[in-house]
């Protein structure tokens, strides 16, 4: 079987995940029996499109070849384009406004109109319009994927499939790998949150505007895609209850100490409530977990508390997390076939 | 937590016959204590202290009581322990300068009690923290009670950090 693939946008996980691609691409063909042809990179100045298959050794050597290939076409949109191709997968990595979802939105629903089935790893379009990306995806009969938009590789998301016995009926998570990095440095050093931050932001844990993270936005979007897709609700980031992380002061972290707790950046969702907040957490529990990993607890009825713990970002993370939503649909497809 | 307090004889088996009606009637046992110190003649004091299912409480402890009648055990007194809740917190921010005794004793005109306080300050108005530990009655529910401190931080903003 052959699957046909676009890519729309060549930023950092995007060319993680066509490296991933290159180097898995015979495993691919050997364990999940299908070959994967890429049709065409978009990005915002054009497109490299050959419907014969680009090649990856080509692209991957040099990054400024995409512009000198042959088949580039400068001055091209992927929204203009993505009906006249012949793909099957659309792998949406774009840069992506957090407040508008654009153009990751456009980029998804002109796939899915043109019965395209989605891959993204950006998660503005999830927390802002799940309710329509749903559903024109079961309109169309298309899948969308987006595993990579929580906890990046930690399946999060996709776990869903192995608790259908189950019900999960709470969920608490740390989700921001950059705060939770911060606090650590806090509690264990005594530093300040401005110390800190520019700790982490030397190590590369954080932007240089590091304003979605520490203001607990983006933790709010990955929680909403968490609780519509795991509980399945309706939200969008509209329905969270926000508190970041920049008032938290080493005094009220010495305070918490001293009574056996940590300060933790937690994302709750329980009885149709959204919340991410600093919460005190009891020393022992599992979710006083250190630097820069994600965690999240699922409150289960019939099997108690189910933890995944991993790292949350990386190019090479969610690079993988897009390649098993890759090889899940691939599978999907031949069944539908 | 149920606390009975009853006089035996001192006599082999008579803790039988104080245990038989509260096992019989679904108490859970978490201790016995004999205080031979206050033996009156052949009578001494005994406190025995154990859990009902909340469902049945008032009913089992009915049938606990007249169990104990019908074998002449000499009940002193019963005593349901607190069923009040505990909460932990934190508030930073101007928590002096905002006054803490006012903000204690609101808390306590909603039948919020402050059971410990630990502050944490450089100088006292400047930002600073304490840690609270308040119990709220049974008939408050924990989001109830987070809710009278929430209306607090919000008109003098302090920051709450809970547990």
């Amino acid at each position: 079987m052959e699957v046909k693939i676009c890519l729309i946008g060549k930023g950092n996980v995007g060319t993680c995940f066509l490296q991933l691609l290159k180097e898995k691409r015979d495993n691919i063909k050997v364990n999940f029996n299908f070959n994967c042809k890429l049709i065409a990179i978009f990005e915002h100045d054009g497109a490299l499109i050959n419907n014969d298959g680009i090649d990856l050794d080509d692209i991957l050597e040099d990054y400024n070849n995409l512009r000198k290939n042959q088949y580039w076409k400068s001055n091209v949109k992927a929204q203009n384009l993505i009906s006249t191709l012949d793909i099957d997968i659309c792998i949406e990595t774009t840069p992506t406004n957090p407040n508008t979802g654009e153009p990751a939105i456009t980029h998804i629903i002109q796939a899915l109109s043109n019965n395209i089935d989605v891959i993204s790893s950006n998660k503005a379009p999830f927390y802002l319009q799940y309710e329509k990306i749903k559903n024109l995806a079961e309109k169309m009969n298309c899948l969308v994927k987006f595993e990579a938009t929580v906890a990046s590789c930690v399946p999060a998301l996709s776990i869903k499939k192995n608790l259908i016995g189950n019900t999960i009926s709470r969920i608490r998570a740390i989700l921001n790998g950059t705060n939770n990095y911060i606090l650590s440095r806090m509690t264990a050093e005594g530093i300040s949150f401005s110390v800190a931050l520019k700790e982490a932001q030397e190590l590369g844990y954080a932007e240089t505007d590091p304003t979605l993270d520490i203001n607990g936005y983006d933790t709010a979007g990955k929680l909403v895609i968490l609780s519509n897709k795991l509980l399945g609700w309706s939200k969008t980031i509209e329905d969270v209850k926000i508190k970041g992380i920049t008032k938290i002061t080493p005094h009220a972290l010495e305070l918490a100490k001293l009574d056996g707790y940590v300060i933790k950046h937690i994302a709750i969702a329980e009885e149709n409530n959204l919340i991410v907040e600093p919460r005190l957490v009891k020393r022992e529990s599992p979710l006083n977990i250190q630097g820069i990993l994600n965690l999240i607890e699922l409150q289960t009825i019939n099997a108690g508390s189910i933890i995944l713990i991993g790292r949350g970002a990386g190019g090479f993370e969610a690079a993988s997390a897009i390649l098993n939503d890759l090889i899940s649909i691939a599978k999907k497809r031949r069944n539908r076939n | 937590m149920i606390y009975l307090e009853v006089k035996l004889p001192d006599i082999p088996g008579s803790l039988i016959e104080l245990i038989k009606p509260v096992s019989q009637n679904g108490g859970n046992i978490y201790g016995v204590l004999h205080h031979h110190d206050k033996k009156i003649n052949t009578m001494i004091p005994v406190d025995i202290w154990f859990e009902l299912s909340e469902e049945l409480i008032e009913l089992s402890l009915e049938n606990i009581k007249k169990g104990l009648i019908e074998k002449n055990i000499q009940l002193i007194k019963i005593s349901l322990g607190s069923k009040n809740k505990v909460l932990t917190f934190i508030l930073t921010g101007h928590v002096f300068d905002t006054d803490i005794t006012d903000t204690i004793k609101r808390l306590g005109s909603k039948n919020i009690k402050v059971l410990e306080l630990h502050a944490k300050f450089t100088e006292v108005d400047e930002i600073s923290s304490v840690i609270m530990k308040v119990e709220f009655p049974e008939v408050m529910t924990k989001f109830e009670s987070i809710a009278e401190i929430e209306k607090i931080c919000k008109e003098k903003n302090l920051f709450l950090i809970r547990s």
